[in-house]
Order: C-alpha cells, then structure tokens, then sequence
C-alpha cells in the first residue's frame, strides 16, 4: 500500500533527524537515499527562483560526500547534465550506465568528467508538484546498474519528501506566514515536518494527491493572487490551522463552499 | 466498432509520434479515439506509478464523476484486476457484479455505466497500465473489439516510449513521471482558470485544450505557461469569460483582489 510506504519513508526521516537533533532537512533525504536506495552519495540543490529550470543555474542545499560535490560542480561548470535535464522534462533521468554511447553525445563535458570523478550510474529527480518546480535530488552509483523498481519507487517519494521540505525552507525564508483563522497571519508559525503533521496527523503524501489538491492549488493562485508555490504552501497551512485533512479542504474550495480571501482566510464566510 | 473510423484514427496517431511530441496531447487522443471507434461511452488511461498505484493519466471526459470512478479503482475494480493480472478484464453487466466489485460497480452505476472492458498496457513481461472504456448499455465488448482496444493500448505503451535506445526500461520510466507530473499540471490550470472565468473543471480543460490546439501547441506546455505564469496567454485573461460561463457563488466583491495576475 503506497500509504504505508511512505509512511515509512517519514519515519527514517524523523529518525534521522531526531538523532541529529533537529526538524527534518533536505540533508536527512540526502543521508536515506544512502541508507536505503542503495546509492553512493546523494545531492539536493534548490533551483535559484520559482520554476527556473536551467542547468546551471541553483544552489546546493546538501551533499553527502565528495564525488557528489564533485558532480554538482561539474554541472554547473559546464551547464549539462542529469539535473539540468530533469528540470527542463519535468521528469526524472535515469542513467545506469554512462560508459553507454548515447551518453557521450548527450553530455560530452559532464559524462567523462564524472566517471574521472568515480561515478559510473546517475540519477535526478526533479522536485516538483506540477508546475511547482523547487530542486532536484541527484543520486550517483560507484558502480552501474539500474535502480529496482521497489528503489526508484523509494526515490520518488524521498523526491516527494524533499519538495515538501524545499517549500517549507521557501516559505519560511520568504516569511509567507501562516493564516491563524482570523482574517492575521502568524509569521511566528512554522509547519513542523518532524513530526510529520500532516493535516489530520497523516503523513502527507504527494503520490495519493486527489486531483482536487491540484486543482484547488490553480484555484489559490486566483483567489490569493500568488505563484503556485505560495499556493500551495497556503492549503497546506490553511489545512494544519484548521486541523483538517488537506484532501477535504481542497474538496471545499473545488465545489465552491470555501473560499480564501488575500488574507487566506475565508472572507467572513465559511470555516 | 466503427471499422470506418479506424485507419484514419491509427494515421492521426502516428503522425502525433513524430512532430512536436506531446505526450499528454496524444494520450488524450488515444481515449477520444478508443471511444469513437469502439462505441464506447467514456474511456480513461490509466499508468503505474512507481510509488504503488494506478493514476488516470487521460479520459475521454474531464467530468468529476468519471475521474473519481478511476481514481478509486486503487482499491477495487477492472483497472487493477487487469493491471496485476496482465490480462483483459471485462464485464458484461454491472448489475450483477455486486460480489465481484462490490463498491466499485455501485458506483459505475450510479454514473450511468452498465458494462466495462480494460485491456492491459504491456511492455514485455511489465504490466505499465491499463485503458479502461465504458458504456452505458449491457453487453460484452464483441472480440473485434477487444482486439483493437488491445492495438490501441499497445499504441499507448509504444507512444510512451517513442525511441530505441538500451535505456529502455528507464526511459519509460521517465516518460511515465513527465506524463504523471504532466497531468499535475493540468490539474493545477484546470483550478486556476476555472476560479479565473468562473467555469467547472469540465469547461476549463475544454477552454485550455481549444485555446493550445487553436495556437498549435502542446496541451502539457501550454498548461505550465499558464499555471506559472511564464507567458502572456491572451484570451485565458480576466474580463474574456466564455459564453455560458456559470455564476459565481457567494458576495457580489469584485471577482479579483490582491496581486494582478501576469496575463493579459
């Protein structure tokens, strides 16, 4: 059951966070990935602005070892590369092997470079909802081969997990604060991924998004007037304060029974 | 089946395969097309995801109820009896398969549908999907049917992975991911028009599909235009509703307020 499965994937990052002592980061993703996907090294970098795409361009968030360092820079030396490709496709790139001959005319510069650097296999995944792009999770293998099936499904959600995580690190960078219910906002609040609260206490899990989730974050950007990001850091923040499941706020906004003002709050209306 | 339709529909979908691909453009053509040509009343495409569930990536109609009727074979119902198996599944009169689907039938009932036929997405020995048609007359779907229904998906599994490399396992993956966040997106400009002009989500993606074939562009790259607000995209703007367009609920406060979106 996906739920399940992702419930687990929360669970080995609270764990890891909690033994490092803080709220889960990007660098918790990065050090599971390791742990569990059976890759070498793991790197997140957060693109430089809202959904911009181009390789070369964002910052490293975390990286767990040298050759993933490496990697990283060699990217944004030579402006090619599995990262720069997973954000323009919106979809992830899967190389097991970039000793293959299709490799060399695809990344002529950052193909060699990285197998000098001891990467033999690569994979990015961009971190995105939509058109909500914020980073990629870039793996690497010492060896090649392709990730099984169960790892690439494991990927995609610790991919999930650090989207999450991105918007949250955003958000509370960009002080979009949080709607207390009553027409303010709560620039002190902060949605406190450690323990996982999802609205309703559920962990929450992008790969059972409702189609509602999504169409409700189009709506946010109208009725609040922000980018998608911001939207749908504010469903989410809306949900939490009102301890509802997010599935069935977004279900009020589509049928119209709720409404969120610029303030994100309903307008004197519906709760 | 409408033999009449058929060649014209296998044609138009392989020239899809070769310019400007779209894989969210031709995916939406494969469903209208199965409808058509095999009198069907609704079809639906369906993909695994890697994650563990089956996702609508396309239907012959956006309408609420028939998407949920999708979505919610996760748990039960002829997608994912198909999906596991690897095999055809079909029945020929909802009203009696009460055991065999018990919520699921109740509810395809309820939205009108009496039989169901879903043929299995195959890359190999994979299982990637499924394409699931409806209709809302009892009787089996004859086994022409069910023949061209399986090219059709077939056709599906080949436009997913439209070139020949080694990397083909992983490239179908990564199609599968583009074709899955794809559809996030049009979600996402379904919700943002619809509050913009007033319309339900039927009616917005109608407007979307119309406005990126009138432009000749891909409904996939339009959608993210749109939603992110990269482009100026005149006539999905405010003040250019379309006619028909349903009243909005609630206090007569003008329609926008805060930040002026980009667009026109």
């Amino acid at each position: 059951m996906a739920v399940s499965r992702m419930s687990a994937i929360w669970d080995l990052l609270a764990a890891h966070a909690a033994d490092r002592g803080g709220p889960a980061t990007a660098a918790d993703v990065c050090a599971v990935c390791v742990a569990t996907v059976a890759v070498s090294g793991a790197a997140v970098t957060a693109t430089g602005t809202a959904g911009a795409g181009q390789a070369g361009t964002g910052h490293v968030i975390c990286v767990t070892d040298e050759v993933g360092e490496q990697l990283e820079e060699l990217q944004l030396t030579f402006g090619e590369g599995p990262r720069g490709d997973a954000l323009a496709a919106g979809a992830p790139v899967l190389v097991p092997d970039l000793d293959a001959s299709d490799i060399v005319s695809r990344w002529p510069a950052f193909g060699p470079g990285a197998q000098l650097a001891g990467a033999a296999a690569v994979f990015a995944f961009p971190l995105q909802i939509g058109a909500i792009r914020v980073g990629v999770l870039g793996l690497y293998r010492r060896l090649p081969g392709p990730l099984s099936t169960r790892e690439l499904g494991d990927s995609l959600m610790l991919a999930d997990a650090a989207t999450v995580l991105l918007l949250d690190r955003q958000d509370r960078d960009g002080r979009a604060g949080i709607p207390d219910g009553d027409g303010g906002t709560n620039t002190d609040g902060v949605l406190n991924w450690n323990d996982r609260a999802g609205p309703g206490g559920q962990p929450l899990d992008l790969g059972l998004h409702r189609a509602e989730i999504d169409q409700a974050t189009g709506m946010l950007t109208e009725q609040l007037g922000v980018s998608i990001d911001e939207a749908f850091v504010r469903l989410r923040a809306y949900a939490y304060a009102h301890d509802r499941r997010l599935v069935d706020v977004a279900r009020d906004l589509v049928t119209r029974t709720l409404r969120l003002g610029p303030g994100g709050s309903p307008p004197g209306g519906t709760a | 089946m409408d033999t009449d339709l058929l060649p014209e529909a296998f044609v138009e979908l392989a020239d899809t395969l070769v310019a400007g691909f779209d894989v969210i453009d031709f995916l939406h053509l494969l469903t209208d097309r199965s409808v058509q040509v095999l009198n069907a009343s609704a079809a639906g495409l369906l993909l695994a995801d890697p994650r563990g569930e089956l996702r609508v990536v396309a239907a012959s109609s956006e309408q609420v109820r028939l998407l949920e009727l999708f979505q919610l074979q996760n748990d039960q119902g002829p997608c994912l009896d198909c999906y596991r198996s690897g095999q055809p599944v079909s029945e020929a009169d909802l009203s009696t398969a009460g055991e065999r689907w018990p919520n699921f039938a109740a509810i395809a009932r309820r939205a009108g549908f009496a039989a169901v036929q879903a043929l299995p997405m195959r890359l190999r020995d994979e299982t990637i999907g499924a394409l699931n048609l409806f209709r809302t007359v009892p009787g089996a779907f004859d086994a022409a049917d069910v023949r061209v229904g399986q090219a059709l998906a077939d056709v599906a599994t080949i436009g997913l992975l439209n070139e020949r490399s080694l990397r083909r396992a992983e490239i179908l993956n990564e199609q599968l991911q583009g074709a899955l966040n794809s559809r996030v997106i049009i979600e996402q400009a379904k919700g943002k028009l619809a509050e913009r002009l007033g319309l339900d989500m039927d009616q917005a993606f109608a407007a979307l599909r119309r406005y990126a074939r009138a432009r000749n562009r891909g409904l996939s790259d339009l959608a993210r235009a749109f939603v992110d607000g990269s482009e100026e995209l005149p006539g999905l703007g405010p003040g250019s509703p379309t006619p028909g367009t349903l009243p909005r609920p609630g206090s007569p406060e003008p329609p926008r307020s805060g930040r002026q979106p980009p667009s026109a």
